[in-house]
């Protein structure tokens, strides 16, 4: 199930909201459970089988961890550790990556694994990644051992952030599971942020997303320089506005339960430096990577060819999670390289110019990120990225160009200001009493337009699917 | 922000959520939808095999969608909001200049193409009458200049001439006496079809080329049937805006006859009546089927010249308009629509002794076409 559908917004969602707080406070999480489990199985009815396993396995490998450290048994405490990572990195290996490895070992003229063919199950690379942060979290001491499944269900279930994140530490989120309040104060934060995440989602990301959708079906032949950035830039609201939209409505939605998520993204677009990014990005997975592979391996505090080795072997890995594709690699890779030049001088150079050549500077890296990220074939990917840097089939400009620049003009200029900070900060000046008076024309409005898109609903993909 | 303050924002969420949830389970479900001309999905049946495969969800999905409450309405607010935003088209359809909605031509399948020129190819290597082929070119076309400055749009005319260049039939050109004439209401600006006008200048290309003298113009009495037609353009386009069409009617309906052939829930042949100009729809969304009543697997047309030699006519629904010209020719008109007619058109050419073929389709429908292959039988 998706958040921007309407059995979701006009079915599903008041259904959750009345039966949890009807549900007296000690049964709400095993309400919450089951609402959960359904929320999946809507979209996966079969492989649910794999999240149960996984609940299981988890809960199982949490315990043990307790057990052994409880007897002063560091080495079994860390094999049981291990076993859950690998249990875990497993799961997702068998289903997210054998085809891709098979594929491309049969490439290379080793075809000895056949391939299987299996769907992904919706959201395994989000929940694989916080079950595994459970035990380690549990071994270093950060969370406790959560004793009831039931709850530790609901954790791994958490519909408002399950397939799509934020991919929520068990440490940031073990105690609100356990016990958590509930105020009117947070509900009405909830539905402010859940309706503005709806509102990027299907106002903004989807109406973009056309732009690009005609973009990159366009033949190489035709291909020109102002068209290959003008996809480029769509894209890249596309993305931003979808992901973060998706972010808003779990922060949103979690709030309206009582849970508070941390914030995803941080206007990522007005970022100086690559380095700042990265920190206003997907902030929940740079963060796992970070506490968990990054600082393990060693962090900044080891030699500089090790440093280096240790971002490389990172954002490789974060730019796999991405999909089963060499072209996520490649995008991983790509802000590696830009991260250790940046880390090795280009920082200390930016520090010293202007802000708007580092806004400059950033933006052009990342809109070229994004066509590595969203063109899959590395044939088509070459001539893309040919094209941007003005060795198009099509010249410089011409064809449809300039047709989809001025139809999509006012959209872009929106999309351009809701990526700063600008309207929060002017929202937040307003006084109380027009802010009181606006704020429910502006989310009826929010709603309402959002619905009249989502029935006329011939365009409504959502990208994350493949996560 | 006082409590009261947030009470009031969450109620009113959970108070929209509330209403349309009501309303949608209070609204009766609709079988069909008229603007948009087609069947609306129903409430699926659950069974524990269609919950496993995901079928029931997605039917579900859909079943949501399609029913929502006052669907029309949202659906005509979004095309406005997209105007609003400076958008020049919505699904599909551009916003044209003269109230005019026209429907983006995409860049044909290469293969599809080809073969359904062999499709036609081979049917006529079977066949010892002349067989005529035209495809009829769109307002995308035809009114490109109407388009929104620089709209994307696939050249019809390149595929005319590939067309011309690769087919073994008597190939005949609809194009230029339509392009000549495209000042004049041609086609429909909310529908997909040519106007009765423009069916004449498409009989006249004909009639041209198997050495017939075409009626004038001049002595036909136009006759405005309805001056309230919306058609598919209009409805797939979600615009509202738009002033409706007028259909007119130039041939009278004396002393002709239609039989369409169809068959009954038993498998059984059965012969239903039906008229050059069926009225009655004028009364529904759907004018257009007013030619000939619509959709039928084969028709035959008889005209009042009893004299005149029988023809064969494989088409799609711009025929429907074309036909009331063609009666003053022949004897007999035989309409075979390949999406619904799957046995030899070889054979029956055969057993009822047909002068003549024409095979004419619109170029968008032929290019995307997967019935043709029938025709190579």
């Amino acid at each position: 199930m998706v958040f921007s559908s309407l059995y979701f917004l006009f079915l599903y969602l008041p259904i959750v909201l009345f039966a949890y707080y009807i549900a007296p406070l000690r049964w709400r999480n095993g309400v919450l459970l089951v609402l959960n489990l359904i929320f999946y199985a809507w979209g996966e009815p079969v492989y649910i089988l794999i999240m149960f396993a996984s609940i299981a396995i988890d809960y199982t490998h949490g315990m043990l961890v307790e057990r052994y450290k409880s007897r002063n048994n560091d080495k079994g405490a860390r094999l049981a550790v291990a076993s859950s990572v690998v249990f875990n990195l497993a799961l997702l290996f068998f289903f997210k990556y054998w085809d891709f490895v098979a594929g491309s070992l049969a490439a290379a003229g080793l075809g000895f694994m056949p391939k299987l063919g299996l769907r992904l199950p919706i959201g395994i690379s989000f929940y694989t990644f916080q079950t595994m942060s459970y035990t380690i979290d549990v071994y270093r001491g950060n969370a406790r051992v959560q004793k009831s499944i039931v709850n530790f269900g609901t954790f791994v279930t958490l519909f408002p952030q399950l397939i799509a994140g934020p991919i929520i530490k068990y440490k940031d989120l073990g105690d609100q599971i356990d016990s958590r309040t509930h105020t009117v104060e947070q509900f009405a934060s909830g539905v402010q942020i859940f309706v503005v995440g709806l509102a990027k989602k299907v106002l903004l990301a989807n109406n973009i997303g056309m732009l690009w959708d005609a973009w990159k079906a366009v033949p190489a032949g035709e291909l020109t320089t102002a068209g290959a950035w003008l996809g480029a830039a769509a894209f890249s609201f596309q993305i931003y506005f979808d992901f973060s939209g998706y972010s808003d409505m779990a922060v949103g939605l979690g709030r309206m339960l009582g849970f508070e998520f941390m914030r995803n993204f941080d206007y990522p677009y007005i970022s100086r430096s690559i380095t700042e990014f990265w920190r206003r990005w997907h902030i929940s997975l740079g963060t796992w990577f970070r506490e968990y592979m990054y600082i393990p391996m060693g962090g900044n505090r080891v030699s500089r060819p090790r440093l280096f080795f240790n971002l490389l072997a990172v954002w490789a890995a974060t730019g796999i999670w991405h999909g089963a594709s060499w072209n996520f690699l490649l995008w991983g890779l790509y802000f590696a390289v830009l991260l250790i030049l940046e880390k090795a001088f280009l920082l200390r150079w930016l520090e010293r110019a202007p802000s708007v050549v580092r806004r400059v500077y950033t933006l052009l890296l990342v809109v070229v990120s994004w066509a590595i990220f969203a063109v899959e074939d590395l044939g088509r990917l070459g001539i893309y990225l040919k094209a941007m840097f003005g060795g198009a089939e099509g010249g410089l400009t011409g064809g449809a160009v300039e047709y989809y620049f001025f139809s999509y003009l006012p959209i872009l200029a929106i999309a351009a200001v809701a990526s700063t900070p600008l309207a929060a900060a002017l929202w937040k000046r307003l006084p109380e009493r027009p802010m009181k008076v606006l704020l429910p024309f502006l989310l009826l409005a929010g709603l309402i337009c959002s619905t009249a898109y989502l029935v006329d609903a011939t365009y409504n993909p959502f990208l994350y699917f493949r996560f | 922000m006082t409590k009261r303050y947030c009470m009031f924002i969450s109620a009113l969420f959970c108070a929209f959520l509330l209403f349309f949830m009501a309303a949608n389970a209070a609204a009766p479900d609709r079988l069909y939808s008229e603007l948009e001309n087609r069947e609306l999905a129903q409430l699926p049946a659950l069974s524990a095999k269609s919950l496993i495969s995901g079928e029931f969800m997605a039917k579900f999905e859909t079943y949501v969608t399609d029913q929502f409450v006052g669907r029309d309405g949202w659906v005509a607010m979004k095309s406005a909001a997209e105007l609003l935003l400076g958008k020049r088209e919505n699904n599909g359809v551009y916003f044209c200049s003269g109230g005019t909605l026209i429907t983006r031509f995409e860049t044909p399948d290469e293969k599809r193409v080809a073969d359904n020129l062999n499709y036609v190819n081979k049917f006529v290597e079977n066949m010892d009458i002349p067989v005529y082929f035209s495809l009829i070119p769109t307002q995308a076309c035809i009114w490109a200049d109407r388009l929104p400055a620089g709209a994307p749009n696939a050249s019809q005319s390149a595929l005319l001439d590939q067309a011309r260049q690769s087919t073994s039939a008597r190939w005949y050109d609809t194009y230029p006496q339509l392009w000549e004439h495209r000042d004049e209401a041609v086609f429909y600006r909310t529908d997909h079809h040519w106007t009765s006008l423009g069916a004449y200048y498409g009989y006249a290309a004909l009639a041209g080329a198997m050495g017939l003298e075409p009626v004038p113009l001049s002595q036909y009495v136009k006759t405005t049937v309805s001056e309230n037609f919306y058609g598919t353009v209009f409805s797939s386009s979600g615009v509202r805006w738009v002033l409706p069409d007028c259909i007119d009617v130039y041939v009278p309906e004396q002393g002709t006859r239609v039989i369409s052939h169809t068959y009954d829930q038993n498998g059984n042949p059965v012969e239903e009546s039906r008229q050059l100009y069926d009225e009655s729809y004028l009364a529904r969304k759907d004018k257009y089927a007013m030619f000939l009543g619509g959709q039928q697997s084969l028709g035959v047309v008889y005209g009042p010249n009893a004299q005149g030699p029988k023809l064969l006519l494989v088409r799609d629904s711009y025929s429907d308009s074309l036909v009331p010209f063609l009666t003053a020719h022949f004897s007999e008109i035989h309409l075979i629509d390949l999406r619904y007619y799957k046995l030899s058109a070889a054979e029956y050419i055969q057993e009822h002794g047909i002068d003549a073929a024409v095979v004419l389709y619109s170029v968008p429908n032929f290019v995307t076409d997967s019935n043709l292959v029938w025709l190579g039988r």
